[in-house]
């Protein structure tokens, strides 16, 4: 099988060197003077010109790991969203270090191998933002625990913003 | 309500070859970012590694950021993330598309030479012109970034925060725009070694919800032309009887090449067809370049004839054929017995 791999990938090459030509390969020198000649000529410069700083170290991309939880239970591992464990029962809290040599797992195949010791709640969107409470059953269900418990929305780890409470005011309202 | 559609690419991440006792695993994650609250969600198990599908958690007005990562676990080197895609969605974000071309079409990662041209296709669609449209839905910003991966760099672990910005533009019309580059723009002090990668990327303007934030990119990777020399035989040797051993040293042969030493009687002409050397042929399918020194005995069955001959070294890519070194020397092989036959009378 492999040395039919190398015969096709020959057979490839074998063609391409029928049809290109034969040359000696680019030095230093011809390429340094031919870049002289095609860095005038940028082609971005027919577009219209914009200011202003990077915006791509401005904004960069979050840490996977950085913006993550670590599960790591019996040689496997797994990442969620920061702020998705609601709970961690104080026997688990070393379940949240990463063992070095652990595998990988997606998080649908750790959580159906470690179901003995966690539990999902499903949130909605407005519950995850922190504009809405969870039920009184589920904060009972979850204070009340002994395993460890993570929001979840449509079966996917989210994180869970904290409770966005009004803010009184002392201010009165000035009568009509 | 509204929802996005999730595409989802297949990816291949480029790491060096692992011990044979290191086992390493890949997982692929990706995570919706909602703006401006900062909600994060895994929507990594809902879509399979090549497929799409749409994103069940709505977008705010403010839109949200989808990133698309691979993560390496090995039992020697521990979690290693490599960060593939960021797209961000709006309600008046425009959608945007690039795409990078160059001769080699045989990898998933776009890929070229120091020496060969690419072509960026950069295609917009749903930029609006209303007096009354605000500013991030009728214009967003294009960018050129290079970074080099340093001496005999390979990529792997680059922090790509730290590429140097070399030209921004505007964009305000629909459609697509071909931009053509003879080379790249990569920074070194050898052209001809030049190793690292350009990324093109369309961002989004700043809004009251959002910051800039990138809606396309892609990136190409631009590895150094190789080089060879041929020890064991001088120039304009020449040869009695065995020829010596030859040591073919080669280096930077591009991912995807055929490299291989041949001989021809004459002196060197570019472009002559010859006899193939044994146990000189190296076929190179991989996603970095590679350097392989060559050691040949015992292929004098390749020279029919004495006189003059000239031994290549030629790499064969899906840029064509390049000469790297070459020799000429001339061969004498034949006995002469010079002798006289004398009598006594």
């Amino acid at each position: 099988m492999k040395s039919l791999a190398v015969l096709s990938l020959f057979s490839v090459f074998t063609a391409v060197t029928a049809r290109a030509e034969m040359r000696d390969a680019a030095t230093h020198e011809e390429l340094s003077l031919q870049y002289r000649k095609t860095s005038q000529e940028d082609p971005m410069s027919k577009l219209a010109a914009a200011k202003g700083p990077d915006p791509s170290t401005a904004n960069p991309m979050k840490s996977l790991i950085g913006d993550s939880e670590v599960l790591c239970f019996n040689g496997m591992v797994t990442l969620v969203p920061k702020r998705a464990v609601l709970q961690i029962p104080q026997n688990l809290a070393d379940r949240l270090k990463y063992q070095p040599g652990a595998k990988l797992l997606s998080w649908a195949q750790f959580y159906a191998l470690n179901r003995g010791w966690i539990t999902t709640v499903e949130v909605s969107r407005v519950q995850a933002a922190g504009t809405s409470a969870m039920s009184e059953v589920t904060q009972k269900q979850i204070s009340k625990s002994a395993n460890l418990i993570v929001a979840t929305y449509q079966a996917g780890p989210i994180s869970v913003l904290p409770l966005k409470v009004p803010v009184e005011t002392t201010a009165k309202i000035p009568q009509s | 309500m509204k929802t996005l559609r999730l595409c989802i690419a297949s990816a291949w991440c480029l790491c060096g070859a692992a011990s044979a006792a290191e086992t390493v695993t890949y997982v692929n994650y990706i995570r919706q970012f909602q703006m401006p609250e900062g909600i994060t969600w895994d929507a990594s198990d809902i879509v399979a590694d090549n497929g799409s599908k749409l994103s069940s958690l709505e977008i705010n007005p403010g839109g949200a950021r989808f990133e698309l990562w691979t993560m390496k676990s090995s039992s020697d080197t521990g979690l290693t993330k490599y960060p593939l895609e960021s797209c961000y969605v709006g309600t008046y974000i425009p959608v945007a598309m690039v795409k990078i071309r160059s001769q080699d079409n045989s990898s998933a990662i776009v890929r070229t030479r120091a020496d060969r041209p690419f072509y960026v296709d950069v295609t917009l669609s749903g930029l609006l012109n209303g007096a009354t449209d605000p500013e991030p839905s009728k214009s967003v910003k294009f960018l050129r970034h290079v970074q080099s991966y340093g001496v005999g760099g390979t990529g792997v672990g680059i922090d790509r925060s730290q590429a140097t910005l070399l030209s921004q533009s505007s964009i305000t019309t629909n459609g697509t725009q071909t931009l053509t580059y003879a080379l790249t723009s990569i920074p070194g002090a050898n052209r001809s070694k030049i190793r690292g990668e350009e990324r093109f990327s369309v961002f989004s303007l700043e809004d009251y919800q959002a910051p800039e934030s990138q809606i396309a990119a892609q990136f190409i990777q631009v590895w150094p032309v190789a080089d060879g020399t041929i020890s064991g035989i001088a120039n304009n040797q020449s040869i009695k009887f065995t020829l010596p051993a030859v040591t073919l040293a080669l280096n930077d042969l591009y991912p995807f090449s055929t490299t291989y030493a041949q001989v021809y009687k004459g002196n060197p002409v570019l472009g002559t067809s010859g006899e193939i050397v044994p146990g000189s042929a190296l076929v190179i399918n991989d996603s970095i370049p590679v350097s392989r020194v060559l050691s040949l005995t015992n292929y004098d069955s390749v020279f029919t004839s004495d006189g003059r001959w000239t031994m290549e070294i030629l790499t064969v890519t899906p840029f064509g054929t390049d000469r790297l070194a070459y020799i000429s020397f001339d061969l004498d092989r034949t006995i002469n017995l010079n002798t006289t036959v004398t009598t006594i009378e």
